[in-house]
Order: structure tokens, then C-alpha cells, then sequence
């Protein structure tokens, strides 16, 4: 039985890697999560510059609903000062992808002009976090700003570039459409969805931002669903990345089955120990490929589409 | 039904039922939490909302039935906003958040308590733990600050003091209270003459945290320290945001500490040179 995943050229040990925004501020919490037992690694989403992003309070459990609101801002320390991070990883071999933000073209191209030097995997480019004024998810609902962004970045670099996309738009397949236009590697979906929560004894938003997203179990099918419809439309022609509220080995093999080449872990491997949470999502899916006589990953993509 | 500790979820609204200035720019405020609850344990913090202002971490100084007291100086704008909250108003909680200093059920052992500033809630709540001990070992308080109105908690450790309880070594800067100078001129002072081991229990300034470790590590008869780390910028208090985190060993403040010891405390190369900013950028201490 093989856990060996393939994401276009890319190879790597098992279909979970760490989701961006998770763990991902430092190099040290990096290392950890990958020798914990991920397949891969994707950092914090790195701007241009240093970035405090939004006031506290910025991110807090749901109990109830076994999931998590933030409204972080895309807070990073900016490339330059991130270098350092990613030559650790590189020196301890770790495999990473680099999550890059701008508020447009020129900025995109400014944060992977200045890391594409680097043996990383490759990029994931986040056109989806809905945390701040500008940029972020407004630029990934326009297809047109989508295939130039990405075209452009594409002609910049040999690295794989990964298109995240964001759950906030009416047709999630015109925007894919467009990033694979445009020449992307693979699809990630999905991003946080728009959310707040209020106080109601004090009657105000928590969130510091008072707007913020949503991640966890709550949007677990809501990921599924779009994972589905991207398979039906790209099916072999892109990887497809699942994303959004998985905590357990059966909500792994579930992305898989709608059509996704490998899953990213955010939420639910932050909040437990990721040696624990790891082991325990591992064991499950290779009891499900025991039972279902799969003998690869590659096997159990797309297999609800029948 | 009594839980165990507070749910993690949003923040639980708690109503302020007291509050009274303890030294020169610094308040206690005492909350009552709607949920009945088992227990904060001394070197756990909350994450303490002041509503439409800001969230910060902060320690607990004590907590007996239902109601938990912390302390409050004013450092930004989220503790002033919290300094002109009165009786009545509401505050958010979430918590109870990190893991808790380890007392050695039994053997013969001087527990040693150092800090200053801050560092004094988590302490006194420890203090509060280990007069309740059974087995009598020997408790000694180290308290330092600029001056005699800036020595936290200063009435209630000397009246410890005073009916035997612990043995309080207080020191200021200027000499207006206990003796001149900082908390390590009698910890050493204690040390070299102490029969028996000792362990430490810190909390305050990291670089001052860093002068005690570095001060335990002479002496054999120190056979551990543990230090609190949680006076460091934090988003979410539960280990998902990182941005707490310490190299090269990528523990997180919040859920892998924020009390560390010694054989923590050697691998964390940031500690006492490096904390991280909002930004995720390092700064020196």
C-alpha cells in the first residue's frame, strides 16, 4: 500500500500538507508539523512587506460547531524577512510551499521575484483571504484578474503554482477556469467563508475586525461540494486540492473520493498536538484502503464521480 | 454540572464584581464566570477580551468558587480601556489556556518563587496552592520593583509572612521597601547557605527571568526551574496562529508552555533574547 502522492511534478510522502495560516509563522512550528508526519508544508502567506494585520481578538474557537473564526489580516513578518524562515526548511529538507499575497499584479510579482531562488516545492498563491480592505478575495472573484495574475507569475518561474481559490463567489469554476487559463498547476479550494459572530450582552461583533472567516467542521461539506464540481469540470486536466474543515481520516478519504489529489489540514492540526492528530488520520485512511482494496492515493480520487 | 474548564469557544461574558487599586497604576478585578467551573491552575492564563478595544493574554492570580481574580497596570490601550471598566460591566474570557507549574507531590524541597511586575499573579495564585500543601516544605517569595508602591501584592505576602507561612524576600530598586537592590542579591544570598534542593518558580521580565536561570544553573542544589513565558504577543491562546511560537523547537507558548523547565528552557534559543511581534517579525528583548 502506497501513501505516495503526486500533485502534477510534484511528489510527496502522504496527500495531507499543512494548510497556510496554520503553524506557519516560523520555520521551528514548520519543521514540526512536517516531522509530525505531513506530507508537506505551506507557510503563512507572505506579502511584501511586514504586516500586523488586524487588532485582537483575531481568531477564536466555535465550540459548538467544532470550528474556528479569524480575521488575522494576513499578518506576516514580509519576504525579505521570511527568507531566513524557508532557508531553514530548505536546510532541513523540509518540503514547502510558499503562500504569497498581494493587493495586485505588481505585488504578487515583487514577493516571488524575491523567494523563486529558493528550493522550495512551489507557490500557493492565496487570491482568497477575505480578512482585509484591499486585495485578498476581491482579487480572486474576477476571472480576468485571476488569469493575469496568474499568467503573469507563471512566466516568471519554473516552480509549480498553486491557485487558492475563495468560497465567496457565485461560480467557483469560472474563477478555476480562468487560474488554469492562465497556466496554474493545481487548484486549492477552498478558503475561509465570510462569517461574524456577535455578542449579544455587550451587542457587538467579537472579531477585533468585527468581519472575519470561518474554518472547521462547519464548512467541511460546503468544501466537499466544490471539490465535487471543479472534478466534474478539470477531472484529469489540473490537480484539484481539497481544503476546509477536515479533523479525521474519513473526512480525508471524503475530499478524495469528490476529486482531490491531496488535502490540506489547517484548524483541526493546530488546536490538538499535530504528532497525535496525524497518527490518528493516518491509521484511519489505511484501514479505509485495507477495507476498499485500494492500494494508492491516486486510486480513491474522483471516485464518487461515478 | 461542574466542568472540568471553560469551554474554548468565543469569549464567555463575566461580570465585574470588584475592583480595587493593589499598588501605584494596578488594579485587581475580580470576575464572576456564569459557567461552573473546576479550575484555572496557577500559571494558566485567559485571553481577556475588554469588548470593541483589544484581547490579551493575562495571568491568573487566583480562583475559588467561580470567581477569578487578575491584575491589571496599565501597558496599551486594551488595559486602559479595562482600567475605566467598574463594577458591574462585563468582560470576555476564554481560557483556561497553558500548562500549569509542576509541584513535586512530595520529598523535601525549598520552593523558591521570583518575579516582579506582572510576573506577581501567577505567582501569588502558586503561592495560594502551596500554603495549602500539607506536606510543610519551606516557601520563599523574591519580589523586586522600582520602588515600595510598585511591589505587587505587597500587604498580602508580608502578612504571610508575618503568621510563618512562607518567608518573604521583598527588595526595591530604591531601597524604599525590604532591602536596595534586585531579587537575585538574596536568591543567591539563599543558595549558597539553603540546606537540601530547591526549584524554582519564575515569572516577570524575560530578561530578568534569563539573569535567574542562568543563576540556577551554578548551583546543584537547583534541580529545576520553571519559568513562565506568557508575556508574549498571542492571537488565539490555543496553538493554532503560531505566532507565539519559540525556536528552534517550535513550541508554542500557549499550549506547549507558557510555564517551561530547565530542560526546556536550554533548547529554547529565543528565550530571553528574541520574543515575536504582531507581524511574526523577531525583536530582541
Amino acid at each position: 500500500m502506497s501513501f505516495e502522492t503526486f500533485i502534477g511534478s510534484i511528489e510527496i510522502r502522504n496527500p495531507l500538507i499543512l494548510a497556510s495560516g496554520v503553524l506557519g509563522t516560523t520555520y521551528s512550528t514548520l519543521q514540526r508539523a512536517y516531522t509530525a508526519g505531513l506530507g508537506a508544508v505551506i507557510t503563512k502567506s507572505i506579502g511584501p512587506r511586514s504586516r500586523s494585520g488586524n487588532p485582537n481578538p483575531s481568531v477564536f474557537a466555535l465550540q459548538d460547531i467544532r470550528s474556528l473564526i479569524n480575521s488575522v489580516g494576513l499578518a506576516n513578518p514580509g519576504y525579505q524577512s521570511f527568507r531566513h524562515d524557508i532557508e531553514q526548511l530548505v536546510k532541513s529538507e523540509t518540503p514547502t510551499i510558499v503562500s504569497i499575497f498581494g493587493e495586485n499584479q505588481t505585488e504578487f510579482s515583487e514577493v516571488l521575484d524575491g523567494l523563486k531562488d529558493l528550493n522550495i516545492l512551489g507557490f500557493e498563491v492565496n487570491l482568497s483571504c477575505p480578512n482585509t480592505d484591499k486585495g485578498g478575495s476581491q482579487i480572486g472573484t474576477d476571472p480576468d484578474t485571476v488569469f493575469n495574475i496568474v499568467k503573469t507569475l507563471k512566466s516568471k518561474t519554473d516552480l509549480p503554482l498553486w491557485i487558492k481559490l475563495t468560497p465567496n463567489v457565485s461560480d467557483i469554476v469560472e474563477i478555476a477556469n480562468a487560474a488554469v487559463k492562465g497556466g496554474c498547476d493545481a487548484i486549492v479550494a477552498i478558503n475561509t467563508l465570510k462569517a461574524m459572530v456577535i455578542d449579544i450582552q455587550t451587542k457587538q461583533p467579537i472579531l477585533g475586525f468585527k468581519r472575519g472567516g470561518l474554518s472547521g467542521s462547519a464548512i467541511k461539506p460546503i468544501g466537499i461540494r466544490y471539490i465535487y464540481d471543479l472534478y466534474e469540470s478539470f477531472k484529469d486536466k489540473i490537480p484539484i486540492i481539497g481544503v476546509g474543515g477536515i479533523s479525521k481520516g474519513e473526512d480525508v478519504v471524503e475530499y478524495l473520493l469528490a476529486g482531490a489529489t491531496a488535502v490540506e489540514i489547517g484548524s483541526a492540526i493546530g488546536i490538538a498536538y499535530p504528532e497525535n492528530m496525524i497518527r490518528f488520520i493516518t491509521m484511519k485512511i489505511k484501514k479505509y484502503m485495507q477495507e476498499h482494496n485500494y492500494s494508492s492515493i491516486g486510486e480513491i480520487t474522483g471516485g464518487a464521480h461515478k | 454540572m461542574t466542568r472540568q474548564t471553560l469551554p474554548n469557544t468565543k469569549p464567555i461574558m463575566c461580570k465585574i464584581i470588584k475592583k480595587e487599586e493593589e499598588c501605584e497604576d494596578t488594579f485587581t478585578f475580580l470576575l464572576e464566570i456564569p459557567v461552573k467551573v473546576q479550575g484555572a491552575k496557577p500559571g494558566q492564563f485567559i485571553m481577556l477580551w475588554v469588548p470593541g478595544v483589544d484581547e490579551f493574554p493575562i495571568g491568573i492570580a487566583g480562583f475559588e468558587n467561580n470567581v477569578l481574580e487578575i491584575g491589571i497596570a496599565k501597558m496599551g490601550k486594551g488595559t486602559e480601556a479595562l482600567l475605566k471598566k467598574e463594577v458591574g460591566d462585563y468582560l470576555g474570557i476564554r481560557g483556561f489556556y497553558g500548562k500549569q507549574f509542576q509541584v513535586p507531590r512530595e520529598g523535601e524541597v525549598n520552593h523558591l518563587l521570583i518575579g516582579g511586575g506582572f510576573g506577581m499573579t501567577p505567582l501569588k495564585m502558586l503561592t495560594t496552592t502551596l500554603i495549602k500543601q500539607e506536606d510543610k516544605q519551606e516557601i520563599h517569595v523574591f519580589e523586586g520593583a522600582r520602588t515600595k508602591s510598585r511591589l505587587m501584592y505587597l500587604e498580602w505576602f508580608q502578612n504571610l509572612h508575618d503568621a510563618g507561612k512562607l518567608v518573604f524576600h521583598a527588595c526595591t530598586d530604591d531601597g524604599s521597601y525590604g532591602y536596595k537592590g534586585y531579587p537575585t542579591v538574596d536568591l543567591e544570598k539563599f543558595l549558597q547557605e539553603a540546606r537540601g534542593s530547591s526549584i524554582f518558580y519564575v515569572a516577570g521580565p524575560e530578561r530578568m527571568m534569563k539573569v535567574i536561570f542562568d543563576i540556577g544553573k551554578k548551583y546543584d542544589t537547583v534541580i529545576d526551574m520553571q519559568m513562565s513565558l506568557a508575556d508574549r504577543y498571542m492571537r488565539c491562546g490555543f496553538g493554532v496562529c503560531s505566532y507565539c511560537a519559540v525556536d528552534p523547537t517550535g513550541w508554542r507558548i500557549c499550549v506547549d508552555g507558557p510555564i517551561f523547565n530547565t530542560k526546556q528552557l536550554e533548547q529554547i534559543t529565543d528565550f530571553g533574547v528574541y520574543k515575536r511581534l504582531e507581524t511574526g517579525e523577531k525583536e530582541r528583548i
